[in-house]
């Protein structure tokens, strides 16, 4: 009960966030003449060739408030603009691209979830010993690393050296026709469970091997991120009274650090979930345009070059959409973990 | 003063923050003397245009007169690399500089009033920290029409939030504190007491974000050009060189690495001036957490 | 009565940036059985140290450079050099039959844990066998009681418990508790261990005076007073009723009320459980109140032993009679002892309290004096005798 309210309460708190997001969005349109605004309102492609009644139509020489007043109501009606570059609906793009995105974090999440962890606990238990130099080394060069020059360095490497041992883009070519033909039905658009639902090996293992380089990419500058914080974590943790009391009850050094000290490390770094996840989202433009891995990364980068305007900001409000919801998911997991936060605490 | 003198040597000693001045410095001496490093040809107009020998698109191997080769369009990646550092510096010291200020001031505005400005402030920041920095930027970039001056503008906007955070909060912080209270008390006005007091106690922890932000904003920069949202074409800049490369990293089948050099050593120079300042920057803040403190 | 704890030329020291710290020098010291012996000394004197070097949990930069500390066992009825045991064996008799309090009861529970789990691991490592044989006793209650439908679908199971559990219960640990206790899902098959150690932690709450013991044992650390935690972890460390109980300054951080309860439950545990309690304490009040004997220490090293009244009566050392004086009496003239404590990166020559001694002499700058017994079981390490 006490829960729910809590979460009412904060989605209440989050009307006035999207309220700002979106007047700073509309703000950034401003920017552009009204024959480029247009493309805000477009829904389909016959209406691009009538650009100035769609300006006479949603009042695009009006003053601002009536302007923004038109456009939210069409955000809230489900029309977020018309995409140039894949010429449909932004609405729609978005949903296509997603499936893509969506398997390159379902394979990188946990990567960088678990390897932080892991990598994070073991250079604090070993603090000032060889593995401890080695990873926080490591880990300042992953976080110094630029995400696209190492992307091209291992397809460099493994797609040139060893010739085309793991490719770029989703598919390759006789997979994909297996993948669009009309027996294999797509559950998910995320090749690798449409794979395993359609039991085709052959479809799976392709796609496995696309995913390798961009996972890679995707993971390294954020597992480096975990780690250093983990290990901080650790050692705080580890230098606690309780952690004493353990090996004072006879408990083995494995189960003091995974168990003792590692329960109370993981509080602070679930609080910056959120920025991992806006980091990820920043990794994937990058990693999705290097690898021209379909989804809604190079959907974006491909919108921005080509400054297509009403898609890049129709990327930028679902994200922030997205982000808003990820932190709060977190400060209610937040909750969960540490006994000590009392749900009212959390609020100012 | 004695404790930026023991700083110093603390960060001397250690040989992490040692290697990061030492990259730092490097890069600092590249950056002053580029002319003389790479000298601009005769007649070349804007020195940070990067001297083009031919249009071929097949990048050249290194040679006698291009020692780094040449990458796509026959621009000189030796040039490129010398003359990038200057916008590198330029970028990272502009954005960070200018997210200093304006972060220490809303952010000391907010954190010492509290009340309605406080909230005004934080509400703002709110909005602004909706956003994942590389889209948010990105989308500024694209409004504003890619160069490198709207790749500064959009990282500034990006990151001042951040900032008035961190300094509202260790303001916040040392305001509860005894001898801010103190002053207040012998009659000091509420400017001294921000400039003398609050202000210096709360400016380490930002110091120390400062020096890992600006290898960050570098590499959020280099990212933007490397997608071809900021600099213009055959401006010297490290990302732009990199994605000079984004065709060749496969070569010939008889020779897969053969322009390795038009991949590897603009990233090279990123991935080295980076690491510069979070070597430095992670130095300072393991001296100045006392919780991480040496015994 | 035999001496339950024997230390000898214990020197622990400290590596750190700075130097080297002697933070133990040479101690000898015997702990008897069934008897409280409190440890007084200034902070920073080695009282803590001695401690944890009898559980062997010297902090790191800090080694246990030489000595030897003896424990007699009274199960096995032998003595065991803690010093050379494998580090398996060492953790066989910490919060087993060598258990610690600490000062900070906040500090010493984990947060995340309610304070049922945190008691109820100590049974689940030391005490696997009686575990064992109470769940045991449970399924055979159920093969013998249980009847009707659900009784018989069920009995095949319980029957393979009861073999896993008689294996539990026996002397060695064969392979198939083994297996399932350290595989995450199939842990759970072992429910009924876990919940014959709920049963013991409840009873061993109410042991400690803890009211609605049941209900505690399901509270998070930050839920309960000072006091309550306090006692909490003396239950965790009468667990598995050592023989030895180390309490490092157990009162200190409690309220003066609380502190009363908590001597009167010390001098009940010894008094009903039987074990030894090495009392480490600033206070000599509280000293005087709970111990059957008291060894003072300064900067590292031993400067007397002696009972109780021996030592309050005839206080030998000219450490121990400065800081008898300095303890504020009514009708008395606060004194203090001139100087500071010892530095312990540079410890003085000699006897440690030369610099501050009233009575020194030459030779107790040059020599470390050896500890000598003036008279019955009263022991002086002071070049005077």
């Amino acid at each position: 009960m006490e829960l729910r309210s809590y979460i009412i309460r904060r989605l209440l708190f989050l009307i006035p966030v999207l309220f700002g997001v979106t007047i700073f969005i509309f703000g950034i349109t401003m920017l552009f003449s009204p024959i480029e605004r247009a493309s805000l309102y477009v829904t389909d492609a016959r209406q691009m060739t009538n650009i100035p009644q769609l300006i006479e139509t949603y009042g695009l020489d009006q003053p601002f408030w009536v302007q923004y007043g038109n456009w939210i109501s069409e955000v809230f009606s489900g029309n977020l603009g018309w995409s140039r570059v894949v010429g449909m609906p932004v609405g729609d793009a978005i949903w296509a691209f997603l499936p893509a995105t969506l398997e390159l974090s379902i394979f990188a999440t946990p990567i960088i979830i678990l390897m932080g962890i892991f990598l994070g606990t073991k250079a604090a238990a070993h603090k000032d010993r060889p593995l401890d130099h080695g990873t926080r080394v490591m880990a300042i060069f992953g976080w110094s690393l630029p995400t696209f020059w190492l992307g091209l360095i291992l397809m460099m490497v493994f797609y040139g050296y060893f010739t085309g041992l793991l490719p770029p883009s989703r598919l390759s070519i006789p997979m994909e026709l297996v993948v669009n033909s009309a027996s294999f039905i797509r559950y998910t658009h995320i090749n690798t469970i449409d794979a395993i639902l359609n039991l085709k090996g052959a479809v799976f293992l392709d796609a496995l091997r696309h995913l390798i380089l961009p996972v890679i990419t995707l993971s390294v500058t954020q597992v480096a991120f975990i780690m250093r914080l983990m290990r901080s974590s650790m050692l705080e943790s580890l230098g606690k009274g309780y952690i004493l009391t353990a090996r004072a009850k006879g408990l083995s050094e494995r189960v003091v650090v995974n168990k003792h000290a590692r329960r109370n490390a993981l509080i602070p770094v679930i609080t910056v979930a959120g920025y991992v996840f806006a980091g990820m989202v920043n990794g994937v433009v990058i990693t999705e345009t290097i690898f021209t891995y379909k989804g809604l990364g190079w959907w974006a980068w491909q919108s921005a070059v080509r400054l297509d305007i009403a898609s890049v900001l129709g990327f930028a409000l679902f994200n922030s959409v997205l982000f808003v919801l990820v932190n709060l998911v977190v400060d209610i997991l937040y909750t969960r973990v540490d006994p000590r936060v009392r749900l009212g605490g959390v609020m100012q | 003063m004695s404790d930026w003198k023991f700083m110093a040597r603390q960060l001397v000693k250690n040989p992490l923050s040692l290697a990061g001045i030492i990259i730092i410095s490097i890069f600092v001496i590249i950056a002053i003397f580029a002319p003389l490093i790479a000298p601009p040809p005769e007649g070349h107009l804007d020195h940070y245009m990067i001297p083009r020998d031919g249009y071929s698109a097949t990048p050249k191997l290194p040679s006698e007169e291009h020692i780094f080769g040449t990458t796509e369009g026959q621009y000189d990646i030796f040039y490129g690399v010398i003359w990038g550092t200057r916008s590198a510096f330029r970028v990272g010291l502009v954005v960070i500089g200018i997210v200093l200020v304006t972060g220490i001031l809303l952010g000391s505005l907010a954190g010492y009033f509290g009340g309605i400005i406080d909230e005004v402030i934080m509400r703002i920041t709110d909005i602004f920290l909706a956003f994942p920095a590389l889209i948010l930027a990105m989308a500024i970039v694209a409004a504003l029409g890619p160069s490198l001056r709207s790749v500064m503008i959009a990282l500034t906007v990006v990151s001042w939030p951040s900032y008035a955070r961190l300094i509202r909060g260790d303001i916040l912080q040392v305001r509860e504190e005894d001898y801010i209270e103190a002053s207040r008390g012998i009659g000091a006005s509420n400017f001294r007491v921000i400039m003398r007091h609050a202000l210096p106690n709360a400016i380490y922890p930002t110091l120390v974000m400062a020096s890992l932000d600006i290898g960050a904003v570098v590499l959020t920069a280099a990212a933007l050009s490397f997608l071809g949202l900021g600099a213009p074409e055959g401006y010297a800049d490290w990302g732009q060189l990199t994605s000079f490369a984004r065709n060749w990293i496969v070569g010939p089948s008889s020779d897969p690495l053969r322009y390795w050099f038009a991949v590897t050593i603009p990233g090279l120079f990123i991935l080295f001036f980076v690491l510069g300042w979070n070597l430095l920057g992670d130095a300072f803040r393991d001296i100045l957490d006392p919780r991480l403190a040496r015994r | 009565m035999g001496n339950l704890i024997r230390i000898r030329d214990l020197t622990v020291r400290f590596y750190t940036y700075e130097g080297v710290v002697h933070a133990i020098d040479d101690l000898d010291l015997d702990i008897r059985q069934g008897e409280t012996l409190g440890i007084v000394g200034e902070t920073g004197s080695g009282k803590t140290m001695t401690a944890l070097a009898i559980l062997r949990l010297i902090p790191y930069p800090g080694r246990i450079e030489s000595g030897s500390i003896v424990f007699f066992d009274r199960d096995l009825h032998s003595e065991i050099e803690l010093l050379k045991l494998s580090e398996d064996k060492m953790r066989s008799i910490r919060g087993n039959k060598i258990s610690m309090v600490f000062q900070e009861p906040g500090a010493a529970l984990n947060p995340v844990y309610t304070i049922g789990d945190q008691i109820s691991e100590v049974f689940l490592l030391h005490q696997r066998r009686e575990l064992g044989k109470r769940a045991n006793k449970q399924v055979d209650r159920l093969l013998r009681d249980g009847d009707g439908l659900a009784a018989s679908i069920k009995r095949p199971f319980w029957h393979w418990q009861k073999r896993l559990y008689n294996k539990i219960a026996q002397e060695s640990n064969p392979f198939e508790p083994r297996f399932l206790s350290h595989v995450p899902l199939f842990r759970r098959l072992l429910w009924r261990l876990k919940n014959e150690s709920k049963l013991l932690t409840v009873d061993m709450l109410k042991d400690v005076e803890i009211p609605d013991a049941a209900r505690v044992a399901v509270h998070y650390p930050h839920e309960l007073s000072g006091g309550m935690k306090q006692r909490a972890v003396i239950a965790m460390a009468l667990a598995c009723s050592p023989e030895l109980l180390i309490a490092d300054e157990p009162t200190t951080s409690l309220d003066v009320t609380i502190q009363a309860q908590m001597l009167e439950l010390f001098r009940r545990i010894k008094v009903e459980k039987g074990a030894s309690v090495l009392f480490i304490t600033h206070n000599l009040g509280v000293a005087s109140e709970v111990c059957d004997r008291v060894a003072v220490m300064y900067a590292g090293s031993l400067c007397e032993v002696a009972s109780v009244e021996e030592l309050f009566l005839h206080p030998s050392h000219p450490y121990t009679k400065a800081l008898l004086d300095s303890v504020p009496m009514p009708g008395k003239e606060l004194q203090t002892i001139p100087g500071a404590l010892a530095d312990p990166l540079n410890p003085p020559s000699g006897c440690r309290f030369h610099p501050r001694c009233p009575s020194a002499t030459p030779v107790c700058q040059q020599e470390k004096a050896k500890l000598k017994e003036i008279s019955k079981d009263h022991m002086v390490a002071c070049h005077l005798f």
